[in-house]
Order: structure tokens, then C-alpha cells, then sequence
């Protein structure tokens, strides 16, 4: 019955104009309560409007498996080659695919209980993805629609992340979140906002006067009519949440395979008996599917593709660290229209380095790991300068895009496989999945242990320890106590980022970590060097010395990300010797 | 407590400017010291290992490690105190203690304090009278040009090639596109080039090259690589290392011209789009930088707006020749002897007479004349176009009255270009007391006919 409305849909909206209708050839079917659309349209756009539409008629999901001319449909690969098979052969209670923020957030709930566990991570590290590009920002609850699982996964998480941040020894602070009334009507439109945060079960919202508003943020533009004000909103560094999740997983027992793809799920008898990847193949009682934007090809390999993601990229610029004080609160776009949009319009936000975020944009794109920007994304952005006085274009320092994993419906999906019983999902974590995480991996955790109960009594791992042995940040420290590390370990006194001020002391710490890094990037995301303004052009040979040393390698194969991204490729006709005369 | 160490002059840098100040100042009888961030003195110097420093100074052609070494010599024969590797955390002024307060005179700006950190003195202060900024330039990112793509490795600025190639001995790749025809760029393209590196060519968005005559010359035309005017690179494509950029033609205003893209094959893109005078700690002692020059404003010795703080080499304004910068040093650290033996007692310091730079100028350096200071000034500009035809410079003193008082030169030249750094001097004598300001003036050939 439906089916034939969603046809009689689908028809109207891929021939209906100029008369060509029925030109374009789309095939509709159920398959395992899901609905499956095959066939050719013209353009991407219109393959995501018909999966939206498809999202409509009350499914499980919509598995959109339309072609879109000039565009080929993207394969998994191992980002680079392995040299050896250090898995094969072995055998795990739980294997979780994806090293993003919620793929670490499980390994380290799981840490918790006595189970082997490793997590798959096919880059040189975690949060080389999603997770290392987006805002930051742990959202209040308020923009997500009401009644879905982002709503309430965000609502929980939030209220997580303040103590999970306490035990990680990462900064999180609240700045609270401001939807300024650019007009009247939308000074009007209180008490809907109100009504909406109160059914998201937001912790807390107000509603801020004109007065107020200049009070609290000086800077704001002028015009304004007040605003909506949301004091539960809070933020994060992102990257570094996630590996301090993954170090403290890590630190806890649970493995971490790097640079190791999940390639296929061996099944017998309905469930995955072995994961199959490019670093050998190991037998795993459970299986974790937490791959981002590749979460569908994960269900995929187990035989239950029930949905699929479509990529909406987001781009965002960084301003300087002097921006930030020009800014009190997150502030969003001042239109009413934003809150019922597929993301939140954007705005700013203050990072907890003190600069400035500025985005991000929302804008569907085939490309599961495309972030290229263009400089149309960065015109749109400057809208949002418009919201401060005091923040100019002139102050960007650099810009980046992410990519985020939507299902057609639009929500999270957090439950154990309908078809395949030791099979986990953790999938389709759009916006706000850096908030929902601490809740996400709770819930996935029990899932993952009922499923594990059918072969194993789990008990809790009593060892576990939550605070993590951060590394310390000299820059931040009493001169007092920095002095005092100095003189224990004179590498603390040797700055080799003058920019954001890192020791080569902290550089030897991050390649030293429970979760090691092995590459210019990584070595940025755990201690900074090469994150302020000269972007690395004076420390990136001295890091390259530093991480040649410490992984005992020639100093020409240091990698910005892992194999096949050499800095350098060789050596000059003199050598070092010749250079250094 | 922090440690402290007193000195009558500190100087921030090691480089040509910062060696030639500690020099000067010791040689007026100050006790100096030197501090540098890196492992050794020299500055940028270190990696310039090309020919061409030194004809103005010592009359010869010198290679930039050569140039620094005859500073360093001078300067360790003179004892000079060094601390090296040394990070200096912040900068304050601090009025005179308590018990040396007494017996300061009336007006005695006090002492600069600075909080530094290194490995064998873990974090320490210096107190000194004076202060000389030579910290340099740093270089402009791909990022400050906007540059999109991907964000692959192989994306580096000529200064980081040039350091990787001549102090490490590593090459950067194999096949490389240089973006902006600034003096390093040129100069890193014949450096690959003879490392056995292919340069596939030379893009400059600016319908002009933006580096050197000799430069040009000597480093692409004598190895035939290519300088493709109003061009630029658009886009970066690659995943994990270079693979291609996207090139493109632009109109005047920079714009691209749709339809001119081409993508070209190389697995390295250097950037050579420009210099920034390092000023974070000016500006964290509340100097206002002039927005030409990207540095402090300052009168001929080099003194700032902040009685005591002076600024000399590329932290003042991007220098073509090192050896200007190592004049700009000694004028600075001269003075700024001459300020720490007051010892506090009120500023000799006379009226500052602004300098204005009219029409025709990119920027002229220094900022103010001090008439206090008597003597020579020397001061350094560039025009904001080239005048192939030449030109006419004037400097001329503006009495109260708004009119020309008096003038204190006019010069010819027969070509004028925006990269090649013009040096004049003018007698401070000639001055008026009160004179509203040093009114600089620069006229087209054309315009002389007419
Ligand atoms: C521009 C932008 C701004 C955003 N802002 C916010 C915000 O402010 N607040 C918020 O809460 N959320 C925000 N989000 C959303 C948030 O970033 C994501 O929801 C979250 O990072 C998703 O985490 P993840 O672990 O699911 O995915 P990812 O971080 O993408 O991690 C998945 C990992 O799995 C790995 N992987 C995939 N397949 C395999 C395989 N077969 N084998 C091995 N490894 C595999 C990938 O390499 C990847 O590292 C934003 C997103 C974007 C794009
Ligand atoms: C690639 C290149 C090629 C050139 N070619 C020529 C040429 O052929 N002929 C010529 O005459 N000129 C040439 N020049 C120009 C000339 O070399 C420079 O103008 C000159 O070196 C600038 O000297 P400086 O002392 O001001 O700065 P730098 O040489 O940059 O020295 C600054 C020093 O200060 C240190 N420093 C900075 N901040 C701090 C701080 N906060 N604390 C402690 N130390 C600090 C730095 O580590 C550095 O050692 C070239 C320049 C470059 C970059």
C-alpha cells in the first residue's frame, strides 16, 4: 500500500517537468523492511531528495541505491598498504571498526568490563576523520527535532561530557549557546523555542533582552532584538577528546590496530565469526560497526545494509587566537528558519585554544572523504562575521571541511543488528555525534555485552582506572612547576613551536603516549606544534627530528599521515653533512 | 622566586640585525645580551647558502652563512653574552624597585622584564634598559593566500625547502611548482633545480615579478624555467601527497578568468608569497605596527612609540639586502646603548616629526625623525610601481604653516621597482624645530616633462 504511494511519489518527482515524465527510470522495492531505490537519475541532488522522500512512508530505512550520472559509486580501500599481518590468527570478544570520537568513546566504556577488545582504525590514527572536523561544540539539545534519538542521545551526552572530561584531563568549559532575534518576529517566536527545548529535555534555556544581550556580548551587531540563550551548550578540542578517549581505552587494555581496514565479516550460521582486514584475519564474538561515513559498507560486509548514508559536507574557517576575545558565548545564525533545517545554520564558536570557528556550511556532496574547499564555502561563511563587530575576514588563519554520515532518515542508528545477532551499530552519527558520544557508547556497550552474554559471563573490570595520565602542558603550568619539570627533564625547556609554545619535552610525550603517534599530524593532534600562525613553516624540520629519533627511522621517511605522504623523498646530492658545512 | 639576570641591553634575535645591534651597543660600552631561539647565531642566514650577500658592506660577494660568520666573530671577540635556544615566554615593564626608586630620577621608565625558558636555566628573568626587537620575518601560508583542495603532504613555503634542502640535506620531492616570484621562491627554484629537482615553472598572481632584476636572471632565466605572469594555483589535489595543482590566469584585480584552469602534474608546490615582520612581542608591549610595513613604527635610530624598545632588520620592514639590515641593527643597538647608560634619567628624546610617505610609495622607513637625534638619518622606501621611465624623489621639511619649509634632497632615478629597496640619507640639521613633518615626494619621468 505504501509501496505504491512512495512509486506514484517517486514518478511525479522524476518526471514531472517539461514534460518528460517517466524519462528517468527508478525501480522501488521492499526489501527486509527497508525500502531499496534502484535505477539512474541525472544529478546527486536528486538522488538525496528521493531517498528523503523514500524516508517518509514509516520504513526501517531506505537503502538509496540510485546511480547518478558522471559519478562513481565509492569503494572501501586500505588508505595505504600493510607490510605484515599482526592480527591474524587471534581472537577477540569485541572488535570495534572506526577509530572516530565514537568508536573510542566504546573502546574506553568497554575498557570498563573484562573483555579482550580492539579497535580497527584504518588511518595512522584516530580522529583522522569526522572527528577532527567539526566545531567542537557540545550542543545543548535544542536544535535536534524533537522525539529523535540525536534529541535525546545529545541531551544525555551533554550532561556526560563535563565529568568524562574530568577523567580524560581535557578542557570543556560552558560557554552557553546564543540564537540571537535579528527581528521582532523572531523575538516572537519565544515561547515556541522555549516549548521546543523543553520536550528535547534541554537542561536549561532563557530568554535574553536586548539589554542583556549587549551586556553579555558586548560586541554583537547592532539591531539586535535580544535573544534565545541555552547555558548547557559547552565545548571541546575534538581531536583531542578523542585521543585522549582512545589513550585512555588504550592505557586500560583495550588494543588499537592502526592502519588497519575492516575488508570483509565472515559469517557461519547468521553470525560474524571472523573480521577479515588488510592486517590479518581474527576470529571476534562481537563486532562493533562505528565507521563514520563508511558505516554503511560495514553493514554492508555482514549483509545487512538496511540503510544508507548520504555525505553533507561542512566547512568551516579558523580565525586567530586574538579573535577570541571578542567573543563571550557560542552565538548561531539569527534566523528562525535554521531550527528547522537538516543542521543547525551555523555561526561562531570560540574554541578552547581561544580562537574563533566560523561555520560550518551544510551542503550535500558525494565525497565520503572529500575536503577539499572551495572559495565559494568560505564566502558563505563570512555571513556569520556579521553577527560580531569585531571579527574580520582578514582574521582567518585557515579553513577545513568535514564530512557528516546522514542516513535518509535523517537520525542515528544505535542498535544491535536485526539480522545479525553479534553485530553492533553505532551508525549514521551525523550532527551531533561528537555530543551524543559518551551516551552512544553507552548504550552500544550494553548492546555489545548482551550480545556477548550468549557466549561469555562479562564481569567488570575492576583495574579499570578513569583518570587518564595526561602528558603535561608546560604552557600552562606555574612557572614554578615548569621550572620544576625542567630541571628533571631538560627537554621541557627546549620550545620547539614558538607559536603555541610546545616543548620538545611534550613532542617526545605525544610519540610516547599509551596511543603512540607516529606522524606529523598525529604528533599535532595530541601537543599542537604547527597549529599556530606560521602553520609549521619554522618547526616542521625540528618535529621531523624529533620523530625520526623517537621512531628510529631516517629523517626523509616521516609522514605528515602515514604511508605515502613523505615530507621529504630523498636525500640532496651533499646530504646533511653538505648542508650543515 | 625566578631568577634574574641584569643587563643594560637585551637583544631578541640572533640574526644579521639582531648580531649587528649587540655589536654596536657593546662597542658603546653596554653590557649585552643576546638571545636567540634557535641552536645557533645567524639568523635566516643559516640556509641562504647562495652568493650575493655583503657588496655593500664589505665589498664582496659573500654567501649568507659567510655574511653571518664575520658578525659572529665580531661579536664573540667581543664577548659578547649569548643565551641560545632560549625561548622568552613574555615581556613587561616594571617600574624601579622600591629601594632603587629613591634614588631614580623623576620620569624613569623603568626596566623591561623579560620571562624566559630554556633547558639548562629552566625559566628565568632578564631586566634590562633597553630593548631591541630584531626577531625577523616569518613567511606567509598557503593558507593566508587561500589556496584550496585537498590537503596533502608536498605543500610547504620556500623558507621550510630551503631549510630541509640546505641545512638537513632532505629533498622535498621531485617535480615542483613554485607559487610567487619573491626572492626566496627564485631563489629555491634554481636550489631544486640544481638538486636534480624539476621546476616546472614559476606562477606570479601580480602582472610584475616580484623578486629581484639578478634574481630573475640568475636563477630562472639562466635554467630556462618559465615565469608565468598573472597566473595562479587555485586548487591542490592529492590525498596523501601532492599529485597535481590546478592553475589558472586572473585578471587585474586577482580574479580568476573562468575557463584559463589547467591542471599541471608535481608532487610538490612551493609557496613564495611573502614575508610578515614577526611583531607578537611589539605588540604585546602595545606597539601599533604601520599597516604598510607590518612593523613598529619608529624614528631613524630605530626607537618605537615605548621609550627603550627599539627595532632593526625584518622585524622593522621586509629588507631585500642583508646588508641593510645589519645597518638598521647598529643604528639601533647604538641608541639603545646610548638609552640604557641614562640609566632613567629623563628622555633626551626631541620632537618627533612624522615622515610622509606621499602618492607613489609602497612605504618609507623610518616612520618619525627625531630632531633630537642630530646627524645623519638614513631612510629606506619603495615605490608601489614600477617606473621603468625613472623618476624624481624629493624629501622635503613642512613648516606649522602646512608649506614647504625647506628641502633636504632630491634624487634621480632611472628605474624604480617595487622589490629592489631604495636608501637615502638626509641631514637631521636641516630640519626646522618646528617643522609638522618630513613630506617625501616621488614623480614619474612623464611627469617631469610636462
Ligand atoms: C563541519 C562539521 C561540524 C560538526 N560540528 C559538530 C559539533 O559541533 N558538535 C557535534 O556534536 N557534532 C558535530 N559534528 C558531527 C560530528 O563531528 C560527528 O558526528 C562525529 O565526529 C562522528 O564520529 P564517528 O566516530 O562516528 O565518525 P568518524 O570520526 O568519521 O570516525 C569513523 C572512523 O572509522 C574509520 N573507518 C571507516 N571504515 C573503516 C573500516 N572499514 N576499517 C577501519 N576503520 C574504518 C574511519 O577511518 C574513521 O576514522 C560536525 C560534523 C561536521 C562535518
Ligand atoms: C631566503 C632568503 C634569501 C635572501 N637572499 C638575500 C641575498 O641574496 N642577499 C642579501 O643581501 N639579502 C638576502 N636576503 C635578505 C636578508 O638575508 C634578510 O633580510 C636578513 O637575514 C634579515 O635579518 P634579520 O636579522 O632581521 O632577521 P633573521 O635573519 O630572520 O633573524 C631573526 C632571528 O631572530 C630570532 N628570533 C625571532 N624571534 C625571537 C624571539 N622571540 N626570541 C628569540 N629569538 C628570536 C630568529 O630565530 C632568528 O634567528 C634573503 C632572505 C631570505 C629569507
Amino acid at each position: 500500500m505504501s509501496l505504491s504511494k512512495l512509486r506514484a511519489g517517486i514518478a511525479k518527482r522524476t518526471g514531472g517537468d517539461a514534460g518528460n515524465f517517466g524519462a528517468l527510470d527508478v525501480e522501488v522495492r521492499e526489501e527486509f523492511s527497508s525500502v531499496v531505490l534502484e535505477g539512474r537519475v541525472p544529478d546527486w541532488r536528486l538522488k538525496v531528495e528521493l531517498g528523503w522522500f523514500a524516508a517518509g512512508f514509516g520504513y526501517k530505512g531506505v537503502v538509496n541505491d540510485l546511480e547518478v550520472e558522471g559519478i562513481e559509486e565509492e569503494r572501501l580501500a586500505p588508505s595505504f598498504p600493510a607490510g605484515d599481518r599482526p592480527l591474524e590468527g587471534r581472537s577477540f570478544d569485541v572488535a570495534i571498526i572506526g577509530g572516530g570520537v565514537v568508536g573510542c568513546a566504546i573502546a574506553r566504556e568497554l575498557a570498563k568490563w573484562k573483555v579482550s577488545a580492539v579497535l580497527l582504525e584504518k588511518e595512522e590514527d584516530v580522529a583522522a576523520h569526522t572527528s577532527s572536523r567539526n566545531d567542537g561544540m557540545i550542543h545543548d539539545g535544542f536544535a535536534a527535532r524533537p522525539g529523535t534519538r540525536k534529541a535525546a542521545y545529545n541531551v544525555r551526552g551533554n550532561r556526560l561530557w563535563e565529568p568524562l572530561a574530568g577523567e580524560l584531563r581535557i578542557d570543556f568549559s560552558r560557554p552557553g549557546s546564543l540564537v540571537v532575534f535579528g527581528s521582532s518576529a523572531a523575538k516572537a517566536a519565544y515561547p515556541i523555542m522555549a516549548a521546543r527545548a523543553k520536550e528535547n529535555g534541554v537542561d536549561g534555556w532563557e530568554f535574553w533582552s536586548r539589554k542583556r544581550l549587549l551586556a553579555e556580548e558586548p560586541n554583537v551587531t547592532d539591531g539586535q532584538h535580544g535573544a534565545f540563550f541555552l547555558p548547557s551548550a559547552g565545548i571541546v578540542s575534538p581531536y583531542r577528546a578523542t585521543v585522549a578517549l582512545a589513550e585512555s581505552a588504550a592505557a586500560n587494555g583495550v588494543e588499537f590496530s592502526l592502519g588497519t581496514c575492516a575488508l570483509g565479516l565472515e559469517k557461519e550460521g547468521g553470525r560474524i565469526t571472523r573480521v577479515l582486514t588488510n592486517r590479518g584475519d581474527f576470529r571476534a564474538a562481537v563486532v562493533v560497526n562505528a565507521a563514520g561515513n563508511w558505516s554503511d559498507a560495514v553493514a554492508g560486509m555482514a549483509g545487512d545494509r538496511f540503510f544508507s548514508l548520504h555525505q553533507r559536507r561542512g566547512v568551516e574557517m579558523i580565525l586567530d587566537a586574538n579573535a577570541g576575545r571578542h567573543l563571550n558565548h557560542i552565538m548561531a545564525m539569527p534566523s528562525l528558519l535554521t531550527v528547522n533545517r537538516k543542521t543547525k545554520g551555523g555561526g561562531l564558536v570560540k574554541t578552547v585554544e581561544g580562537n574563533v570557528l566560523v561555520g560550518p556550511t551544510a551542503a550535500e556532496a558525494p565525497g565520503r572523504e572529500n575536503y577539499a574547499t572551495t572559495a565559494a564555502e568560505l564566502r558563505e561563511l563570512e555571513k556569520h562575521l556579521r553577527l560580531n563587530k569585531k571579527l574580520s575576514p582578514s582574521m582567518v588563519i585557515t579553513y577545513f571541511a568535514g564530512v557528516r554520515a546522514c542516513t535518509y532518515e535523517e537520525d542515528f542508528i544505535v542498535e544491535r543488528s536485526e539480522r545479525v545477532p553479534n553485530l553492533v551499530h553505532a551508525a549514521g552519527i551525523q550532527s551531533p555525534g561528537l555530543a551524543s558520544a559518551p551516551a552512544v557508547a553507552e548504550d552500544v556497550v550494553r548492546l555489545a555485552l548482551e550480545a556477548l552474554a550468549a557466549t561469555k559471563r562479562v564481569s567488570r573490570n575492576a583495574a579499570f582506572v578513569a583518570a587518564r595520565r595526561a602528558a603535561p602542558e608546560l604552557r600552562r603550568l606555574p612557572f614554578a612547576e615548569r621550572a620544576a619539570l625542567i630541571a628533571k627533564n631538560p627537554a621541557y625547556g627546549r620550545i620547539v613551536c614558538r607559536c603555541e609554545e610546545v616543548s620538545e619535552g611534550e613532542i617526545r610525550d605525544a610519540l610516547r603516549s599509551p596511543l603512540p603517534a607516529a606522524s606529523l599530524d598525529a604528533v599535532k593532534r595530541r601537543a599542537r606544534p604547527g597549529m599556530g600562525r606560521c602553520h609549521g613553516g619554522f618547526c616542521t624540520p625540528r618535529v621531523m627530528e624529533i620523530v625520526a629519533d623517537e621512531l628510529g627511522i631516517p629523517l626523509d621517511e616521516v609522514t605528515k599521515k602515514g604511508p605515502g605522504s613523505r615530507i621529504a623523498c630523498g636525500q640532496t646530492k651533499a646530504g646533511a653533512e653538505g648542508g650543515r658545512q | 622566586m625566578i631568577p634574574r639576570e641584569r643587563r643594560d641591553v637585551v637583544v631578541l634575535g640572533g640574526g644579521p640585525a639582531g648580531l649587528a645591534a649587540a655589536l654596536a651597543a657593546s662597542e658603546s660600552g653596554s653590557d649585552v645580551l643576546v638571545v636567540e631561539r634557535e641552536e645557533r647565531l645567524g639568523g635566516i642566514l643559516k640556509q641562504c647558502v647562495h652568493d650575493g650577500f655583503g657588496l655593500v658592506r664589505f665589498g664582496e660577494q659573500l654567501a649568507g652563512p659567510e655574511y653571518a660568520r664575520r658578525y659572529i666573530d665580531l661579536v664573540e671577540g667581543r664577548r659578547v653574552a649569548v643565551s641560545l635556544e632560549t625561548f622568552v615566554h613574555s615581556v613587561r615593564r616594571e617600574a624601579p624597585a622600591a629601594a632603587r626608586r629613591a634614588a631614580a630620577a623623576d620620569g624613569d621608565p623603568g626596566f623591561f622584564v623579560l620571562t624566559c625558558v630554556n633547558r639548562d636555566r629552566g625559566v628565568f628573568e632578564l631586566e634590562a634598559r633597553a630593548l631591541v626587537l630584531a626577531t625577523g620575518c616569518r613567511e606567509r601560508t598557503d593558507r593566508q593566500v587561500f589556496i584550496h583542495g585537498d590537503r596533502p603532504a608536498g605543500v610547504l613555503t620556500a623558507g621550510l625547502a630551503q631549510h630541509l634542502v640546505n641545512i638537513e640535506g632532505l629533498l622535498p620531492g621531485r617535480r615542483a611548482v613554485i607559487l610567487g616570484s619573491g626572492d626566496i621562491g627564485l631563489i629555491m627554484a634554481r636550489r631544486l633545480t640544481l638538486e636534480g629537482m624539476e621546476v616546472e615553472g614559476v606562477y606570479e598572481l601580480k602582472s610584475e615579478p616580484s623578486g629581484l632584476s639578478r634574481n630573475l636572471r640568475q636563477c630562472l632565466e639562466d635554467f630556462g624555467i618559465p615565469l608565468h605572469l598573472s597566473t595562479t594555483v587555485v586548487e591542490v589535489h592529492g590525498k596523501r601527497r601532492v599529485e597535481a595543482v590546478t592553475v589558472a590566469a586572473v585578471d587585474q584585480r586577482g580574479q580568476v578568468l573562468p575557463g584559463t584552469e589547467r591542471r599541471v602534474a608535481c608532487d610538490t608546490l612551493v609557496l613564495s608569497v611573502g614575508l610578515i615582520p614577526e611583531n607578537e612581542i611589539a605588540e604585546s608591549l602595545g606597539l601599533s605596527l604601520d599597516p604598510a610595513t607590518k612593523g613598529p613604527r619608529v624614528d631613524q635610530a630605530g626607537e618605537s612609540q615605548a621609550e627603550g624598545v627599539f627595532v632593526c632588520g625584518n622585524a622593522l620592514h621586509v629588507n631585500d639586502l642583508a646588508d641593510y639590515v645589519s645597518e638598521s641593527g647598529e643604528a639601533a643597538g647604538r641608541a639603545a646603548a646610548a638609552f640604557a647608560a641614562r640609566n632613567g634619567a629623563p628622555a633626551a628624546r626631541g620632537r618627533l616629526v612624522p615622515v610622509k610617505a606621499g602618492p607613489g610609495f609602497l612605504y618609507a622607513v623610518p616612520q618619525f625623525v627625531d630632531r633630537g637625534r642630530p646627524g645623519k638619518a638614513v631612510l629606506y622606501f619603495r615605490s608601489n610601481a614600477t617606473l621603468r621611465e625613472g623618476a624624481r624623489f624629493a624629501a622635503r621639511a613642512i613648516g606649522p604653516d602646512g608649506a614647504p619649509a625647506a628641502t633636504l634632497l632630491e634624487k634621480r632615478y632611472a628605474a624604480l621597482r617595487p622589490p629592489e629597496m631604495e636608501r637615502v640619507e638626509i641631514d637631521v640639521a636641516l630640519v626646522p624645530v618646528d617643522a609638522a613633518a618630513v613630506s617625501l615626494e616621488l614623480e614619474r619621468k612623464e611627469g617631469l616633462r610636462g
